[in-house]
């Protein structure tokens, strides 16, 4: 008789599997916060993104038609007065729209005047949204535009009427675009009527926030916020929105301001990457306006004039050239 | 690979692909369901062992890599959560609904709130009181609303024998002489013959 003696194999306790799965966690979130945005972990992360988006689309396509469902369903079932109130505001659009016209062509008479270039001369590939972020805390799509279309990282994207984000990362076919509600978003902008300058930032909230303004600055509801250009992200006069409410609480020289902005990011389908912008706008109309002699008072209430009609003329045409 | 386990796996995939196709347009208002944490609390509670802990790391880890937030942060959580858990489950089982129910609840609502931490501290986030009133709180809402749904179908896909009346097989407990003793499942007697 051969009596087999068998060794037992004691398994691996569950802490020890836990203090080791512990240890890889923490390992990779450290890398992973000291790395830069080209590190192997973020470009892992990145390639994930790209090879998901396949899986995104079809998700798009069935929020779509979710949306599109809502959206019959609150248009069945709209009261007289939100009947009343949208017929209202297209006429108040029509009448801004007849009053933008005129600012135009007045521009672009002036433009022919100061030999200045169009100051929205835009080059944009244009994409379609075809993934949301998976994640609460995030504001991200995914376009089905990348690095073989021209996309790069840090790319302004604009909606139908406005700016709406910026690109964090791209692969060959798709880019993923950081909304500007997202909480980690900041964009260098100014109050087009009176050129103060601050940034405007998402919030978790989802509204946007026009901050780091002078005390001093002169701003008022219904004024319009565009780029500024600073710091490089994004080009000069892209519109961001409108100025929605200021407030400040009493014995606080602080204000809040509220900026709503003009392309509506919930019910994205289609968007426009700028990759470039061939003037410098309102600061090479400057610029034109002193080299063709036009100096002094006049020349530089022409330059501004100019610079405002450019900037004006270009959140027109910013606005249209979607 | 056991009929079992092959399920788990399956239903690992199908949380991921619904994290990825349906949670974005399921959003209401600022609260996104997280499937993967639903489903790796109620394999957790349901199917208590090791293979949970490396499946929960996993499972965090795809979260991480779909997602734009830091990278380990939710494999750890889910490691994490996924072990205790199962741990408490064991400990406060009283064999009715409500235990595993408080567990799912208590579970979903520190990784939401641990989660902001990672955030803040990453810089995705600026305010906590925002953070946690905004995000954590309405994602906790909705997680444990999708957990709580779930359960009845993981109890009676993914359950190793009753969950309610076994003790888990993982890890045994000493017993009052302090000698472990592996709890098995009883063996198939086979008739040997002496040689």
């Amino acid at each position: 008789m051969a009596l087999k003696l068998q060794r037992e194999r004691r398994p691996i306790s569950a802490q020890v599997i836990l203090a080791v799965l512990i240890a890889i966690s923490l390992v990779v979130l450290v890398l992973y916060s000291r790395e830069d945005d080209a590190g192997p972990l973020h470009s892992l992360q990145n390639a994930v993104s790209g090879l998901t988006a396949p899986v995104k689309t079809v998700g798009a396509a069935g929020g779509a038609g979710v949306e599109a469902i809502g959206e019959a369903v609150d248009n069945t079932l709209a009261s007289d007065e939100t009947y009343t109130q949208l017929k209202e505001q297209n006429q108040e659009l029509r009448e801004q729209l007849s009053m933008y016209e005129e600012y135009y062509l007045e521009a672009q008479r002036l433009e022919g005047l100061l030999n200045m270039r169009d100051a929205y001369d835009l080059e944009t590939v244009g994409a379609r949204v075809i993934g949301k972020s998976s994640n609460a805390w995030h504001q991200v799509i995914t376009i089905d535009s990348g690095s073989d279309d021209g996309v790069r990282s840090g790319l302004p994207v604009m909606g139908a009427s406005g700016l709406i984000g910026q690109t964090i990362s791209t692969t060959a076919n798709t880019a993923d675009v950081r909304l500007l509600a997202d909480q980690q978003s900041g964009v260098s902008a100014f109050i087009q009527s009176s050129r103060a300058e601050g940034i405007v930032r998402g919030s978790l909230e989802g509204m946007l926030y026009f901050e780091d303004f002078e005390l001093d600055a002169q701003m008022a509801v219904g004024d319009v916020v565009i780029t500024s250009g600073m710091g490089g992200g994004f080009f000069r006069g892209l519109i961001i929105g409108t100025v929605a409410k200021i407030e400040q609480a009493q014995g606080d020289t602080t204000r809040k301001v509220v900026v709503i902005p003009n392309a509506q990011s919930s019910s994205l389908e289609e968007v426009l990457v700028v990759t470039a912008m061939n003037s410098e706008g309102a600061a090479s109309a400057v610029f034109n306006a002193q080299a063709t002699g036009l100096t002094g008072n006049g020349g530089a209430s022409n330059g501004a004039a100019a610079s405002g009609e450019g900037s004006q003329e270009g959140a027109a045409v910013g606005g249209s050239a979607q | 690979m056991t009929r079992d386990l092959a399920a788990v796996i399956i239903g690992a995939v199908v949380a991921v692909l619904a994290q990825v196709v349906i949670a974005p347009y399921i959003a209401i208002f600022s609260a996104m369901p997280n499937f993967l944490l639903a489903y790796i609390l109620v394999v957790a509670i349901v199917r208590p062992g090791n293979g949970v802990l490396v499946g929960a790391f996993f499972l965090g880890f795809a979260f991480d890599l779909i997602g734009f937030g830091p990278l380990g942060a939710m494999a750890l959580l889910f490691t994490l959560v996924a072990y205790g858990a199962s741990r408490v489950f064991r400990v406060l089982n009283n064999d009715t609904l409500f235990m595993p129910l408080i567990i799912l609840v208590a579970s979903v609502f520190a990784v939401e709130v641990i989660y902001a931490f990672f955030l803040l501290s990453s810089g995705a986030a600026s305010n906590l009181a925002e953070a946690f009133l905004y995000r954590s709180l309405p994602c906790a809402l909705y997680d444990c609303v999708i957990a709580l749904a779930f359960y009845p179908l993981g109890l009676r896909l993914f359950a190793v024998g009753d969950v309610h009346k076994e003790a888990s097989y993982a890890s045994p407990a000493p017993n009052a002489t302090g000698v472990t003793v592996q709890a098995t499942a009883p063996k198939k007697r086979r008739n040997r013959r002496m040689k």
